[in-house]
């Protein structure tokens, strides 16, 4: 590809001059081009002055100073975060390198110059899973002093949980006590992260920039956008903030009468340019509230009859999740002791026990106007999932597998936002916003002749679906083997016609089925693993991956245990031994896990 | 070479390797609940059959699932009789792999529903450790062997349920498939019967050309339905009350198909008569002689009935004696006088007490404030006598002292159950086939409509004052005839959703066939038929004339003389509302 030339022939050069900037300068990234302009501007600048200059202008001299960026990241949120930060640093005169907790070592953290964490907090309170084994190396007493280092750390979480953003809070007091500088406040954030965190970025690179750059910057800054830049290729173009909306083109609960579950199928039309996913990818919805419940809690507040508001708290706000950051913000607005009793740790873990916001709304009821309503509540988030098609194989659509969540506690019946959402407000026909979500995590090997183990219960199936659908329509020609597990046979094999017709045309080559509840004793996904460990070994061998989806607690868990024993009895080794092999296929992408 | 007219079925037995198929293959495939086509012929030799919910069938492509398959099992059970542990453990595998439900069927055995593919092998191998198998209860050989009633009634009835359990063990089939598939090739405590693969001394290769049904009577008691069976024993007792030997009958049936005149039911003829030494080879010797002779290429004439119909009674019995080697004697006179069971406590010639409890269509399960399973369970927990299921779907609970039969009656009323002596004489003279949702022959509902229907029928007979007057009522949900509908005086057999056949006429002892009277009727029009026929024979009926016998006497429907007659004679009455 031929660069085009970018000085005009009106420049005022010869036309020698011309050619022989251009050949440099057509070639340049927009990075340079905005160093180039802050040099010479800044040249100019230090010689209009005429003071005692150096020779030479500080900026041309001096070499970017490096930046590392870290981050822990489960479903991919602070990998983005990571990877806008690296961009940004550009500007800020920084030659960013962004890692993943999982390739990181000390030795990255002994070199490092200056470090930016982008950490997420799973579950309660612990660091993602690809993340745990440098979480905890920080963490020791193994890890090497990073005298004098700057640093900054995002802390990302939910405030559903108690533990809110642990596992960032840690990382900060941690890289201070190995001797860092903290060159910029942490700051914790929610689920509705997006804006203040780039806020936070900005301001934490500009922390850290090199010091005698700042005059540099000022005059560099250029307006990359107001030049006609294209936006960058792996940015999605609809997100959580920017959704699509489709429409919903099928809508089924693939549980047989009589079951104990309730699994939806859904089906979106949703085809638009730039709405595009791959197998492994999450897709964002996002949901309403139950209207009913919306105007309880307008009611709660002395605003039932305002239907605007009504509509606000279905539409836009979250009003579900009882976190005690709720309780203080409701306590400082209302000013009441109740309330503020149910702040302390004790008391409210004792509240919020199977409890909602609605029962503390209800408890401490208080009069609030709109705009004081709205201050406290934080924003309705997305809700993701694991896209259970192949874009090949129903282009312009994207298929889900969503759980109804559903109980009973306090004398009320509730339900989960998003899954009662599609099951309970939700026809065919109707309109869904939407947006991707890529995890690159979760990807079939590029090498479509590879076997893949596909281990998955209950929705877990649903990117296995895609796998397979894909591949079918590929024509790849590598093994593929499910395993899949349920509570009952006749009612809950989610897909079953599916999986016959795949292995009758031979794209899928293999399925076991464990169903707990169909024989006195339980049997799930990993006794079959156990039970077929000859095979799991004899596939790995061959190069196989193998992929793990589905509820952490519930089966992931049990899953990496069982499959360590496996591994460890074919290297005839300890459980330690399987333990390494297992991660050993994780570092080479050959184990991946998509839990939740 | 002529062209192999041989039916499908023939072709399956062939190449099924004795019974084996692809049935263990078929197992362990965990994507369907299903097995192949050729192989659901195959376990019906096994005692089981392949089935699915028809209820949710309309649902299940949508949720993209495949039938509700599962397997219904049939326990081999010679005479009916269970001990107390058998019971239970019966029981228990109902609760763990069954629908919690056990079904008394018309031929004196349990069956199990819902049993879904991953548990069979499990599911069977509990039935053998109850020393108890499933083996040729179903499929083209001999099946379940019936036998009167009690053996604990009399030195007769316990002959009786001797030859049972001694034609059924010599009539078993011989193949080891049935161990190999199920038991995992293990016997548990039976060194009786070796697996002889590709050794089928009785059967060969191909089995029967259909079903194959043999019943033992002990007079007066028709109980089970002896002239609707292939074969049949009569005990002929003499003056003294030996027992001198068995009447023995042949060519009964009781499956037709709708629309096909060709197709009938038919009441077995008398044969000869035997000695109990010679009953087993004369048993082995009739069931060669159809294995030879019967219908090989049209399955709906390949039962014994039909090889009658067409070589002649006295061709059969010649060839029967050419294999035995001897004559059989001239039948003895006998007289029955019903086919229902007694309802209550009854006494044994040894003093012991036994009591018939009615199962409404022979369904044992529980629902609040009627817990029939817990009941009949602790029952088996707490008394060691035994039990028996009746051929009218009802149970006995056998050898209960005099001292024991206030606790039997205390737990049976705790758990809300009547024995059943309460309720109509029609209600109680009433079975039912099993039909929908399981049944992949139903074409109307039977279990489940039948109490129903019967409850809008005693509003009749209560306004004629026949509530307790017994009159044999009996449905099924298709003509296959599975509650012996034809033989009952009043028959309903499905012909489509809510729509069925009416039956008038049968005799009350089982030994006339009834007659077809109204076409397609729903539930209105059943009653409507019915009620002044009700009334009439309150007012008009002679001494002693039961319901069947008044109905062709008041010229509703004409005697049905046998079975090539079935569908002669036919004044249908328009049944439209």
């Amino acid at each position: 590809m031929t660069a085009q030339p970018l000085l005009p022939k009106n420049a005022p050069f010869t036309p020698e001059e011309i050619d022989k900037l251009n050949s440099v300068v057509a070639r340049t990234t927009p990075q340079q081009r905005a160093w180039l302009a802050g040099f010479f501007a800044g040249f100019e600048a230090a010689q209009a002055g005429g003071a005692a200059q150096p020779q030479q202008p500080a900026a041309a001299a001096k070499p970017r100073q490096p930046l590392t960026i870290l981050y822990a990241s489960e479903s991919g949120n602070c990998e983005a975060l990571a990877m806008k930060a690296k961009k940004s640093a550009q500007k800020h005169g920084l030659d960013a390198k962004v890692f993943d907790f999982a390739d990181a070592d000390f030795a990255l953290l002994s070199k490092a110059k200056s470090i930016l964490v982008f950490a997420a907090t799973w579950g309660e309170g612990d660091p993602p899973g690809r993340a745990v084994d440098f979480y905890n190396a920080l963490m020791s007493d193994k890890a090497p002093r990073i005298e004098g280092v700057q640093f900054a750390v995002l802390a990302l979480g939910d405030t559903a949980y108690a533990q809110f953003c642990a596992t960032g809070k840690k990382i900060d007091e941690r890289l201070e006590a190995l001797g860092g500088k903290r060159a910029f406040a942490r700051v914790d954030l929610d689920l509705d992260y997006a804006k203040q965190a780039a806020e936070w970025t900005e301001k934490a690179l500009a922390e850290l920039a090199p010091a005698d750059d700042a005059g540099t910057a000022t005059v560099v800054h250029v307006d990359f956008k107001g030049a006609g830049f294209a936006p960058d290729d792996d940015e999605p173009q609809f997100t959580a903030e920017n959704p699509l909306t489709g429409e919903i083109s099928a809508l089924v609960n693939l549980n047989g009468t009589g079951s104990t579950r309730e699994t939806w199928h859904i089906e979106i039309a949703a085809d638009a340019p730039g709405f595009s996913y791959l197998p492994g990818d999450a897709i964002g919805v996002l949901p309403e509230n139950d209207p009913q419940l919306a105007l309880e809690f307008a009611e709660a507040v002395g605003l039932g009859a305002n239907g605007e508001v009504v509509q606000k708290l279905r539409e836009r706000f979250d009003i579900t999740t009882l976190s005690r950051a709720f309780i203080e913000s409701y306590t400082k607005l209302t000013g009441r002791t109740d309330a503020a009793a149910l702040a302390d740790q004790k008391a409210f873990t004792e509240f919020a026990e199977d409890r909602q916001l609605i029962d503390f709304i209800e408890t401490c009821a208080e009069k609030l106007t709109p705009e004081q309503l709205f201050s406290i509540l934080r924003p309705l988030p997305g809700r993701l999932y694991s896209v259970a098609s192949s874009p090949k194989a129903h282009p312009g659509e994207a298929h889900l597998l969503i759980g109804a969540v559903r109980w009973e506690s306090h004398g009320r019946k509730r339900g989960g936002v998003s899954s009662t959402y599609f099951a309970d407000r939700r026809r065919v026909g109707d309109p869904v916003r939407v947006y991707v979500k890529p995890n690159r995590h979760f990807r079939l090997p590029e090498d479509g002749n590879r076997p893949i183990i596909m281990i998955g219960a209950g929705t877990g199936v649903a990117p296995y679906r895609a796998f397979i659908e894909d591949r079918a329509e590929a024509g790849a020609a590598g093994k593929s083997w499910l395993i899949f597990g349920e509570r009952n046979f006749t009612n809950d094999f989610l897909y079953q016609l599916e999986w016959q017709d795949h292995l009758a045309a031979k794209a899928l080559s293999r399925i076991d089925v464990a169903f707990s509840r169909d024989q006195p004793e339980k049997i799930y996904v990993q006794h079959r693993l156990w039970e077929e460990r000859a095979d799991i070994i004899r596939w790995v061998e061959e190069g196989a991956h193998i992929y793990v989806c589905g509820d952490e607690k519930g089966m992931a868990r049990d899953v990496d245990v069982a499959l360590a024993r496996v591994l460890a009895e074919a290297a005839r080794g300890d459980d330690e031994a399987g333990r390494a092999k297992l991660k050993e296929l994780a570092k080479a992408g050959r184990y991946q896990r998509d839990v939740y | 070479m002529s062209e192999d007219k041989r039916s499908k079925n023939e072709f399956i037995k062939e190449s099924s390797r004795q019974l084996r198929g692809t049935i263990a293959e078929g197992l362990a495939d965990v994507v369907t609940g299903a097995i192949s086509e050729d192989d659901s012929q195959l376990t019906k030799f096994h005692g089981t059959y392949l089935q699915d919910d028809r209820d949710v069938r309309g649902e299940r492509g949508k949720k993209k699932l495949e039938k509700a398959y599962s397997f219904m099992i049939r326990v081999r059970l010679p005479g009916g009789f269970t001990t107390s542990k058998q019971w239970l453990a019966l029981d228990a595998i109902a609760g763990t792999y069954a629908n919690h439900t056990l079904r008394l069927t018309t031929r004196q055995t349990f069956q199990f529903h819902g049993v879904i593919k991953s548990n069979m092998k499990r599911t069977m191998q509990a039935i053998n450790a109850a020393l108890l198998d499933t083996l040729a209860a179903c499929g083209d050989v001999n099946r379940n062997v019936l036998a009167c009633g009690n053996p604990f009634l009399s030195k007769a009835h316990a002959a009786a349920h001797k030859l049972a359990v001694d034609v059924s063990e010599h009539l078993l089939p011989q193949t080891g498939a049935y161990h190999e598939i199920w038991l995992d090739g293990e016997q548990v405590q039976d060194k009786t019967r070796p697996a002889k693969p590709n050794e089928e001394p009785i059967y060969g290769t191909h089995y029967l050309p259909r079903k194959f049904k043999i019943v033992i009577a002990v007079p007066p008691s028709n109980d089970i339905d002896i002239y609707a069976h292939d074969l049949g024993y009569i005990a002929i007792v003499d003056d003294a009350g030996k027992l001198a030997g068995w009447n023995v009958t042949v060519g009964g049936g009781m499956g037709m198909t709708h629309g096909d005149a060709e197709t009938f039911p038919r009441t077995a003829d008398l044969l000869g008569f035997c000695t109990t030494e010679q009953a087993i080879d004369v048993a082995e010797k009739i069931v060669t002689v159809q294995r030879d002779w019967g219908n090989r290429e049209l399955r709906k004439r390949a039962r014994l009935k039909y090889t009658i119909e067409d070589r002649g009674l006295d061709n059969f019995r010649a060839e029967v004696e050419n294999r035995l080697g001897y004559k059989l004697g001239e039948p003895r006179p006998f007289e029955f006088t019903s086919t229902g069971d007694v309802i209550g406590w009854a006494q044994g010639s040894d003093k012991k007490w036994h009591l018939t409890l009615f199962i409404e269509n022979g369904r044992i399960k529980d629902v609040p404030g009627w817990t029939l399973r817990s009941a009949l369970r602790e029952i088996a927990e707490k008394h060691p006598g035994g039990f028996l299921v009746t051929a009218n779907q009802n149970v006995t609970i056998a050898n209960v002292t005099a001292k024991a039969k206030p606790k039997i009656e205390a737990i049976l009323k705790e758990h809300g159950i009547d024995i059943g002596t309460s309720l109509s004489g029609l209600r109680r003279s009433s079975m039912s086939c099993v039909s929908l949702p399981t049944c992949g022959l139903g074409l109307a509902e039977s279990e489940r409509f039948l109490p129903e229907l019967l409850t809008a029928l005693e509003d009749s007979l209560d306004r004629a004052g026949l509530k307790n007057d017994e009159i044999v009522i009996r449905m099924t949900g298709c003509p296959n005839g599975c509650a012996r509908p034809y033989l009952a005086e009043i028959g309903l057999v499905g012909r489509n959703p809510g729509l069925y056949n009416l039956y008038l006429g049968a005799a009350f002892n089982g030994d006339r066939l009834n007659k077809l009277y109204a076409e397609d009727v729903d539930k209105a029009g059943i009653v409507r038929l019915l009620d002044p026929m009700f009334a009439r024979y309150a007012k008009e009926r002679e001494q002693g004339e039961h319901f069947g016998d008044f109905a062709i006497r008041a010229g509703y429907v004409k005697a049905t003389t046998g079975g090539n007659r079935f569908h002669a004679d036919l004044e249908l009455v328009k049944s439209v509302a």
